[in-house]
């Protein structure tokens, strides 16, 4: 009863903003940031990993929202929206940007001939960081909403725009592909 | 049971996953997001589905040169084009009013959507962008803002060059052009930013691409997209960028380079650069 009261008191807040905000109301669009700009940050660093990218992201995600706030029709909340939102700057940044490293990679290649490999075993955090980093995008973002940052499959899925099988899913397909990575570590969580 | 604790252990071992800082710094950001809505235009972004898979195709360094080529030819067929349509434009749209009953010595031309009131010649009201008041200088106005004497008929008739506001073919063409070289500009910042900072070799190839990126940004400052408010002050901060990277030596300090980044991020430029680039027009995309 006192989420769904939440909830209730949460969208009219909500509707009073976008309609303040749609009407010029400066104020109301630093209410509007301030409210959601930490999660959005948040959720954009653990995707990209870097604070250049992830303040480019969340910059780009606000200014984008306050530019199609007028659209914004409430067929979710508007967290949910802004995350939609930010998601997708997010992810479409950092194709631009992988796109760009593996045109840098074969010259970095070239750099390192001749260069002993390292043999040496990753501690558990890095490997793990690789093998996140390894994943595909979209088990990737799944698996950070979900694991990382703690959004619920209902939370993904409006944000996704996914069902929240299909988020499920690919929860348990990145799971499934974290576990091989990290077989070298199954004692830690067999014991 | 051991599905239980791997999750467990995965759940808590994934907390060290690219943490962020403990704070947002949220009044930097507000701030970039300020000056960027000031100053950028009002462009709706890209943004595509965020499941969508990448399209996993690799590029060579070479693409580098071949694109920036490619980039070279589009924004000099884009200028060409532009100016030759609208030079013809004007030059078709020329129409001789009735002689001025006037003591100025010199023939009028307005610029787009200039009107003369008959009768008054003199009074020429210039609504464009780019255009210039006549009514106070003998001189003339051409559809791209540029003055002009060769366009003087000499016999004492005023001449009103009319539509130049219809010419959304040589806008375009302007437009499409500035986007494909802010896109090729957002490109190599990024790249410049990725970059290895002890990687000399991708300096050189960065510096080349630069010095190419600078000639189209000059071009593009001197042609009509440089009349746009907005774009203007991004194109001369770019240009300032460019001149930056283009001057940077194979042995340049670090502090060479903050001084670049500085640039970057005192004046927002990569923020305003992918702002101005509209949805779809990413490069590469």
């Amino acid at each position: 009863m006192e989420l769904a009261a939440y909830e209730f008191r949460s969208s009219v807040n909500d509707t009073q903003l976008i309609t303040r905000v749609v009407a010029g109301d400066a104020a109301a669009e630093r209410e509007l940031y301030e409210t959601y700009v930490d999660r959005i940050y948040r959720l954009a660093f653990r995707l990209a990993g870097d604070d250049e990218l992830a303040r480019d992201f969340t910059q780009a995600t606000f200014i984008r929202a306050f530019e199609k706030i007028g659209s914004f029709r409430g067929e979710s909340s508007l967290s949910t929206w802004l995350h939609s939102i930010g998601v997708s700057v997010a992810l479409n940044g950092l194709r631009k940007t992988k796109r760009l490293r593996n045109r840098e990679a074969p010259m970095e290649e070239g750099l390192t001939v001749g260069v002993t490999q390292r043999e040496a075993d990753p501690d558990l955090k890095e490997r793990l960081a690789r093998a996140i980093d390894a994943l595909a995008d979209k088990y990737r973002t799944v698996f950070v909403m979900h694991d990382v940052e703690g959004y619920t499959h209902e939370e993904i899925s409006g944000t996704l725009s996914i069902p929240i099988g299909t988020s499920k899913s690919h929860l348990f397909q990145a799971r499934s592909k974290l576990r091989v990575a990290l077989a070298d570590f199954a004692p830690e969580w067999v014991s | 049971m051991t599905e239980d604790n791997f999750e467990e252990f995965l759940k808590k071992a994934a907390q060290g996953y690219n943490v962020p800082p403990a704070r947002a710094p949220r009044e930097d950001m507000w701030s970039a997001i300020q000056a960027q809505r000031a100053a950028g235009p009002r462009v709706v972004y890209g943004g595509g589905s965020p499941m969508r898979e990448s399209s996993g195709r690799r590029f060579g360094s070479r693409i580098w040169l071949s694109a920036a080529a490619a980039a070279v030819l589009l924004l000099a067929t884009g200028v060409g084009l532009g100016r030759w349509s609208a030079s013809s434009n004007a030059h078709r749209s020329v129409a001789v009013v009735n002689p001025p009953k006037t003591d100025s010595s010199f023939p009028l031309i307005a610029g787009p959507s200039a009107s003369v009131a008959p009768g008054n010649p003199a009074a020429v009201a210039l609504t464009p962008t780019g255009g210039r008041s006549t009514t106070s200088s003998p001189g003339v106005a051409l559809p791209n803002g540029r003055d002009s004497q060769k366009d003087r008929t000499g016999n004492g008739n005023q001449v009103a060059l009319s539509g130049p506001s219809t010419n959304s073919a040589a806008s375009s063409a302007y437009q499409l052009t500035a986007v494909r070289h802010l896109s090729e500009a957002e490109a190599l910042l990024t790249s410049f930013r990725t970059r290895s900072a002890t990687d000399q070799q991708m300096d050189a190839q960065l510096g080349s691409w630069a010095r190419q990126l600078l000639s189209n940004t000059r071009l593009l400052l001197d042609s009509p997209i440089a009349n746009d408010p907005q774009r203007r002050p991004l194109l001369e901060d770019l240009e300032l960028v460019l001149v930056q990277i283009v001057q940077l030596s194979p042995g340049s300090t670090p502090q060479d380079r903050d001084l670049i980044e500085k640039t970057l991020q005192h004046d927002h430029v990569m923020t305003r650069l992918r702002t101005a680039i509209p949805a779809g027009m990413q490069r590469g995309s």
